[in-house]
């Protein structure tokens, strides 16, 4: 194997992902976030300089919160309302994890 | 190739009512949901059952694979009839391109070089390519060294006839040193192709631990337990700990409790900052079997008077 076959990635670090990555690789329109973004659904999202970034656990919630809407029609509010129910399971198994305890 | 009978898999019947298919596919998007199910194959499952609902939710496909599935059965030999293209009109259902490329042979055999890719994502691919995403699982060693890992993806390509095929793609990926759970790692250019004359997406790949039966990670923090003896915690002494990043030795401090934590600093994963690796003590009993062990313990339960059950020890 020649050695340019090989891809070199550049790491994100947190906060890298712009609003159009995220609609991209969920994927829905970048309206479809907006949209939640202004209703206040996406608390991990920060704007800065009216420039949105987002963390790779909002991706996750964007990705979980298209989902419940396609699938089980639900409102954006109760997406959300289960997005962050489904966060803090992830931070609950997580400190489960650390204690060894999975 | 062989015949998906969509319906079976959403547990209907051929004539089953739009309504019961909708029922049906909630109960099982809700039964095999990747974050709350706890069947071994739910992914795979709940990826059927989104191929059988793309297909049965949508009048146009349901029609199509009516006509093209009447008298087969699941699992039976099937080869669409030479010259088919179904005339009718397919909507996607809210399956992006990527999800339907995720979707079986059979799928795209019949659905992929149809309407399934018009609309929205479509229209916006007029300029630079789509960014896509995929996942890439690792072993917490290789956030220690960089690492090469093929990463296989099953993408969509739109031919010049305006058809889709599926083609699988094998990237061989240099997992930068320092990464860690959850991260995204960018490849420039490696994304859905652009239109004529623009440049491609990007692809993002997320990163995921394999669970580790000695470490556990936290961000960039490394977790694992050392076991200490009880004369080590008492007295302290300096052990040997395999990182990672090779072997340290630990001073273990007088004293030390079962439990009690050790931090050293910027022995996690690498990065800026790097992480810290925390070790937590468990402190192990050797086994009272044979008479002078049993007579050692005696003397220890004679002179240390010691309660642990009595706050104070």
């Amino acid at each position: 194997m020649r050695d340019d076959d090989f891809l070199e990635g550049q790491l994100l670090e947190d906060a890298w992902l712009t609003l159009e990555q995220v609609a991209a690789a969920c994927p829905v329109e970048p309206e479809w976030l907006l949209a939640h973004l202004d209703e206040g659904l996406f608390p991990q999202a920060r704007s800065v300089a009216g420039v949105w970034r987002f963390s790779g656990a909002a991706l996750v919630r964007a990705r979980r919160m298209r989902r419940l809407e396609r699938d089980f029609d639900a409102v954006p509010e109760m997406a959300a309302l289960v997005a962050d129910l489904l966060e803090e399971m992830d931070g609950l198994r997580a400190r489960l994890r650390r204690a060894g305890l999975d | 190739m062989q015949f998906k009978d969509y319906y079976q898999t959403l547990g209907v019947a051929r004539g089953a009512s739009a309504e019961d298919i909708k029922k049906a596919f909630r109960r099982l998007a809700r039964k095999y949901h990747p974050d709350v199910s706890k069947e071994k194959d739910a992914e795979a499952r709940m990826k059927e059952v989104n191929e059988a609902w793309n297909v049965l939710s949508d009048p146009g496909k349901r029609a199509a694979y009516d006509r093209l599935g009447a008298g087969f059965q699941s699992g039976q030999e099937f080869r669409p009839p030479p010259g088919w293209d179904a005339p009718f009109e397919f909507s996607s259902r809210g399956f992006s391109p990527g999800e339907e490329a995720d979707f079986s042979d059979f799928f795209s055999e019949i659905f992929g070089r149809m309407g399934g890719m018009r609309g929205g994502a479509r229209a916006r691919a007029a300029g630079r390519g789509e960014d896509t995403r995929a996942r890439v699982q690792l072993d917490i060693e290789d956030a220690f060294g960089g690492v090469t890992r093929q990463v296989s993806l099953r993408v969509p390509a739109a031919e010049a006839s305006g058809r889709v095929s599926f083609r699988d793609r094998t990237l061989n990926v240099r997992i930068p040193k320092g990464v860690a759970a959850g991260q995204v790692i960018r490849l420039a250019g490696q994304g859905a192709p652009g239109a004529a004359g623009h440049p491609a997406g990007d692809l993002l790949l997320e990163v995921e631990f394999r669970p580790h039966p000695r470490y556990r990670v936290d961000g960039r923090d490394l977790l694992l337990t050392v076991p200490v003896a009880p004369w080590e915690a008492a007295l302290g002494a300096v052990v040997p700990v395999h990182l990672p990043g090779g072997e340290v030795r630990v001073r273990v401090p007088e004293g030390a409790q079962s439990g009690g934590q050790l931090r050293l600093r910027g022995k996690g994963i690498p990065g800026e900052p790097p992480g810290d690796a925390i070790i937590e003590l468990r402190v192990v009993q050797p086994p009272a079997d044979t008479p002078r062990r049993r007579s050692l313990y005696e003397t220890m339960a004679r002179e240390f008077a010691f309660d642990p059950r009595k706050t104070g020890n």
